[in-house]
């Protein structure tokens, strides 16, 4: 792997990324999309920064177009990351592939799940992004074992298999696959905690970073937990490292009265675009454009973020989340075209 | 009954005004049953045309659900999490009478789940997926009120068409047939006691001559 780490990288990696950001599918691309039909999406998709792995899979892949789009989708993501850690500079690269190991977790899940429920290799491995530590052979591999529990023992030796080890422990069942899922989220966001706590330059805005993603993926989770009036066992759902204490959050799920919570909540929200996130949802709203509304501040954020600090992670970040949220809208748009949901319907769950 | 097989006696008359009257008591008594199962047939039916519309608007919320999770986290997520349920649904099993009709009352429990007992990660899924177990849930819950109503209707019906072939039987069959009995007695032993009083003035008469 070539690591660009001359002064000028920076500079170069951010206009690399700038072009690389004006290359995403505008909202009005996504919004027209919308009005066509699996084929036209293909054809559509084809023409854009996909045209590669549409044009190699079209003839490899045996499947629906759903498939191949779907396999299209996830061979662009996994090329289009391992590009931007090829280009990024030394002093970063540590950063992003910390980050880019969330694929390592959701591709062991999707595997597991996918063997637990008996899908076929093929169907799971549409879906598994090669962006992170574990490579393309290596899941592969994995996809061949025939059973949960062989997965698990080829799991031995990776990073967080200490952790599937202490869950299976007592053995293998649906609901400890559940844990499990829980307790790799917990354990990727301690890890970048750990990278970000090393010491190397550039680190307090990866933390920086870090405690805000942690923050939206708690807040989101306390308005899911507010949805049902769940008054459980919520510190296993609460992600610790974030800028707002676990503690606190806990107190703010106490709240019932809607206005004082999101009262109490602006008050620990950092920064004024969440504020203004905050205040629109002071009025009841389905729960899944709440997680909707919350994303899209905290891609608003990230970009903000990384126009004002240009030579550090966030405009690799921002790029990479925003390639994800691109990447989940069209796969949205495409199963939700196969099964016929109504455009209006598959638009309120799109990220744009 | 035959009226030739018929005893012209007292005592047959007796039984038979007996018989009338306890056939008219039952038959008056069957007919404001079938009358009362009737008006509560109604009220079931009410009710089980609501629920019947209200379980296909569940039915619909859910299948659109599951297409709208499937769309958004995958087919392979969608599925383990829905086999991931911990507690299955139970139902137990009583019953009621509605005027001597025994139905059924099925109490659910376990349906309605909290987040947490769901079984699935939350961490690793959006609210998609709790909006698409919720309307299974509402969805099982609207099918368990569907069981218990249809079934109740369903035995209403049948009671309903026994009681009114009953109350048929007892209005144009055995109450005219034990009518038309009594009335033939009461000819005979008019007849007869015609007879005996004129055998009796035939005799005094000869007497006197």
């Amino acid at each position: 792997m070539a690591l660009v780490s001359a002064p000028g990288s920076y500079i170069y990696v951010c206009t690399r990324l700038r072009v690389r950001r004006s290359s995403l599918l505008p909202r009005e691309e996504l919004l027209r999309m919308l009005n066509m039909e699996l084929s036209e999406i293909i054809r559509f998709i084809g023409e854009t920064g996909y045209k590669k792995e549409i044009g190699e899979l079209s003839t490899l892949c045996a499947g629906t177009d759903l498939d191949l789009i779907e396999m299209a989708l996830s061979w662009n993501m996994a090329k289009e990351f391992h590009k931007i850690l090829e280009i990024v500079p030394e002093g970063l690269h540590g950063f992003a592939s910390a980050y880019l190991r969330r694929w390592d977790f959701q591709n062991v899940i999707n595997i597991l799940r996918g063997k637990a429920q008996g899908m076929k290799a093929g169907k799971i491995k549409e879906v598994l992004i090669p962006a992170g530590d574990l490579d393309r052979e290596f899941l592969d591999r994995l996809l061949t074992e025939d059973s949960v529990e062989k997965v698990v023992a080829a799991l031995s030796g990776v990073r967080f298999s200490h952790i599937i080890e202490g869950i299976f422990a007592a053995g293998i069942t649906d609901a400890s696959l559940m844990t499990l899922e829980n307790e790799l989220i917990k354990n990727y966001y301690e890890d970048l905690a750990i990278v970000a706590g090393s010491g190397v330059k550039g680190g307090e805005i990866f933390l920086d970073w870090l405690r805000m993603e942690i923050d939206f993926k708690n807040i989101q989770n306390l308005f899911r937990l507010r949805e049902y009036k769940e008054k459980g066992d919520i510190l296993s759902l609460m992600i610790p490292k974030g800028g707002i204490p676990v503690a606190d959050l806990v107190r703010l799920n106490g709240i019932e009265a809607r206005g004082e919570f999101i009262d109490a909540l602006k008050k620990k929200a950092g920064f004024e675009p969440l504020q203004a996130a905050l205040e629109d949802l002071r009025k009841e709203r389905p729960i899944h454009e709440i997680e909707i509304a919350l994303t899209r501040v905290l891609l608003h954020q990230m970009s903000f973020m990384s126009k004002m600090h240009p030579f550090s992670i966030y405009p690799i970040l921002s790029y990479l989340e925003e390639k994800k949220y691109e990447v989940a809208n069209l796969r949205t748009i495409a199963r939700g075209k196969k099964v016929n949901i109504p455009t209006e319907e598959i638009k309120r769950y799109l990220v744009i | 009954m035959a009226i030739r097989d018929i005893k012209p006696t007292r005592s047959e008359l007796i039984q038979l005004k007996r018989k009338i009257k306890l056939s008219e008591r039952g038959y008056n008594i069957l007919k404001m049953k079938r009358d009362g199962l009737i008006l509560e047939f109604f009220n079931v039916l009410e009710k089980a045309k609501t629920t019947r519309e209200d379980l296909q608007e569940k039915y619909r919320k859910a299948a659109r659900m599951s297409d709208l999770a499937n769309t958004v986290e995958g087919s392979i997520s969608l599925k383990a999490a829905a086999f991931s349920v911990k507690e299955t649904p139970s139902i137990v099993l009583k019953s009621k009478n509605i005027m001597g009709v025994v139905v059924p009352q099925i109490e659910a429990s376990k349906v309605r789940k909290g987040l947490f007992d769901r079984g699935y990660g939350l961490l690793a899924t959006s609210s998609v997926m709790d909006e698409t177990a919720t309307a299974y849930e509402e969805l099982v819950d609207s099918i368990v009120r569907a069981a218990e109503i249809e079934t109740t209707m369903k035995r209403l019906l049948d009671e309903i068409e026994s009681t009114k072939r009953r109350v048929n039987a007892l209005e144009f069959k055995v109450i005219p047939e034990l009518t038309a009995a009594r009335d033939f007695i009461k000819m005979r032993l008019d007849e007869m006691e015609r007879e005996e009083l004129f055998r009796l003035k035939k005799i005094k008469a000869t007497h006197k001559d």
